[in-house]
């Protein structure tokens, strides 16, 4: 991978900037989020230590989006291409569990496919992970190695790019007079700080350590009564679900404009309480502990099953957003110890 | 597929709508136009298979085809009328236009059942699902064997396709069992819940059997099926789950690891049992 250095951040972003248009974390209170770049003199612009506090699905899935109109045609052409600053490995690997969903399947999603195929992807080595992290139980790392067209660490006097796809190759030859040779004793540094945070990481989340794998854990949990336990702590606020960058469902619903009937498409959470309900009554997920059980049961045993990943990158954004105190790690935590035994459902491969 | 992308319906004229119950129409459709990109013919689907019937401003609802893929230049849709959509779809009349997404789902086994006796059991609008095999066995007569339908209604105004229940058994090696759930003036059929018909195919215990009703009727039908020693995956039923998308994405349907409008909607009790779906 071609690695090169550059002493300022700011002249790299003004000539992403150039190009199209760039988002990069600003602080919000305690947070950062994401938010446009201006090209003459940034001054909200923060180097992000540590992931933001939105999930990078809304580049890709927006909360609300028209999906089709009539009279149409409605069609994805109009989306111009953009670029995302300071993403961490748990933001690349959400979006390659979305990318199994919605563009890589026979039904493709023509908007999302249209997105990320437009998207300049630049993310940035994770230095202070939060107490809330635990991407190391699910093998993230707080550095990437892959999936991003640009990668930057941050040094004492400067930082280290790396490209990591065409789109990155091009760009840093076509740029080449911002970026020297990486000075070795930067490199050094380099490796050192992300040893320092993945240290970090295992010492915070130490108690994570299980002796069967999570889905093992789960889907031996199928009779366990720490689902309504720990529903009881839960308000219904359904912000673990729009916070998480894994979580895809959506909702469709059809409206009547002025001149044309549009259908929507919008984020829903398998939290709410009539997610399930069909018309006529029925609603096969009535108790909050069983849509709470649907919910792991589909990040940890279902999606694995199907596409060969955990449908979790173990960001914590949950634990942090939760209103009610729910803690995803305590549950994982409680239902290791509660059940060691085989588990109702036989493990089954992933396809 | 009918449509070609896959969040916009295809538009779709009512030929025809035809008052079954009360509260229950039939309606046959066909597409307003063929176009470059939306070429597929009103029957390239398979019996068992559901389209997202979209009623413009007001939503989309999953409803399961009712005709046979044999018949020609058009398509049916059984409905009643039982919620938001259905209600919208309840007002409109010949020559409306509806939206179409689909065909979604897996099918009836009923191909891979050529030559063999075959067992429908329906409960109340269920029926709608299974005539699409049962027209399907009738358009193709020659290839199955002996074929019975038992179908139970709340009362004789609730029941669907009663000319078809009349002229069926006029098929050869076609025999048709209705009930209603309690004794009516002018009824002199059977009385009681389909159950009480399962005595008329006890002897049949190797034949496939296709469920489908209200979930309190495949509750003990199926009950009843595995207690006159029919075999976990010789039943055959439907699950019915709220769905959106269609498409295997949005998260609804998933149940058990699969999702009903992609790896369903017709699946074997033993995989019903297997996904630990309580039916």
């Amino acid at each position: 991978m071609e690695t090169l250095f550059i002493n300022d951040i700011k002249p790299l972003l003004d000539a992403v900037a150039k190009q199209m248009d760039l988002y990069v974390p600003k602080k919000s209170g305690d947070y950062y989020v994401f938010s446009r770049y201006e090209k003459e003199g940034d001054k909200g612009f923060e180097f992000n230590n540590i992931r933001t506090c939105t999930p990078i699905k809304e580049f890709l899935l927006p909360v609300c989006e028209m999906a089709a109109t009539t009279p149409g045609p409605f069609e994805a052409k109009d989306i111009k291409p953009f670029a995302v600053f300071g993403l961490k490995d748990c933001d690349l690997r959400s979006i390659a569990i979305l990318d199994k969903v919605f563009a890589e399947e026979e039904f493709k999603d023509p908007f999302y496919a249209a997105r990320r195929e437009k998207m300049f992807i630049i993310s940035s080595d994770c230095s202070d992970p939060a107490e809330s992290c635990f991407c190391n139980l699910f093998d993230g790392r707080p550095f990437a190695e892959s999936g991003f067209d640009l990668n930057v660490s941050q040094a004492a006097d400067g930082f280290i790019v790396e490209a990591g796809s065409e789109k990155g190759k091009d760009f840093v030859k076509k740029y080449s007079q911002l970026f020297t040779t990486v000075p070795k004793a930067v490199m050094a540094e380099r490796d050192e700080r992300r040893a320092r945070a993945q240290k970090q990481l295992q010492e915070n989340n130490a108690e994570l350590a299980f002796d069967r794998s999570v889905k093992e854990i789960v889907e031996g949990s199928w009779e366990s009564e720490v689902f309504d336990a720990e529903a009881k702590n839960c308000i219904e606020c359904q912000a673990c679900t729009r916070i998480c960058p894994t979580c895809h469902c959506f909702y469709l619903y059809d409206t009547k404009q002025k001149d044309y009937f549009a259908k929507m498409k919008m984020w829903d959470s398998c939290m709410r309480m009539a997610y399930a309900a069909v018309a006529g009554g029925a609603n096969p997920n009535k108790v909050l502990g069983d849509r709470l059980k649907h919910r792991l049961m589909h990040k940890f045993v279902y999606f694995l099953d199907r596409y060969g990943m955990n449908m979790c990158v173990g960001c914590g954004r949950c634990v942090d957003a939760d209103a009610g105190g729910m803690d995803l790690r305590e549950i994982l935590k409680k239902l290791s110890q509660e059940h060691k035994g085989e588990g109702k459902k036989k493990a089954r491969v992933a396809k | 597929m009918f449509n070609s992308k896959i969040f916009i319906p295809r538009a779709a004229i009512i030929e025809n709508v035809q008052k079954l119950t009360y509260d229950t129409k039939l309606y046959r459709l066909k597409f307003k136009y063929n176009c470059k990109c939306d070429r597929s013919s009103e029957s390239d689907y398979k019996p068992g298979q559901f389209v997202q019937v979209s009623v413009l401003g007001a939503g989309e609802a999953p409803i399961s085809i009712c005709s046979s893929p044999a018949q020609n230049g058009c398509f049916e849709l059984c409905v009643r009328n039982v919620g938001l959509v259905t209600g919208a779809l309840a007002a409109l009349k010949k020559g409306d236009e509806l939206g179409i997404r689909g065909p979604y789902g897996n099918s009836f086994p009923i191909e891979e059942l050529r030559g063999q006796n075959l067992i429908f059991i329906a409960g109340g609008i269920g029926l709608a699902p299974l005539r699409s095999a049962i027209k399907y066995v009738i358009d193709n007569r020659g290839d199955y064997g002996k074929v019975t339908i038992l179908y139970g209604a709340r009362t004789k105004e609730d029941i669907v396709f009663a000319s078809e229940l009349d002229q069926w058994p006029r098929q050869e090696n076609f025999g048709v069992f209705t009930t209603i759930d309690e004794p009516q003036d002018g009824w002199t059929g059977n009385v009681g819940v389909v159950t009480t018909l399962i005595d008329k195919i006890k002897n049949q215990s190797k034949v496939k059997a296709f469920v489908c009703g209200p979930p309190i009727m495949i509750h003990f039908t199926i009950k009843e099926l595995l207690d006159a020693a029919w075999a976990q995956q010789d039943i055959i039923t439907t699950l019915e789950r709220h769905m959106k998308c269609g498409v295997g994405k949005c998260g609804h349907c998933y149940i058990g690891g699969k999702y009903v409008c992609t790896d369903g909607p017709v699946f074997t009790y033993a995989q019903i049992n297997e996904m630990e779906v309580e039916v």
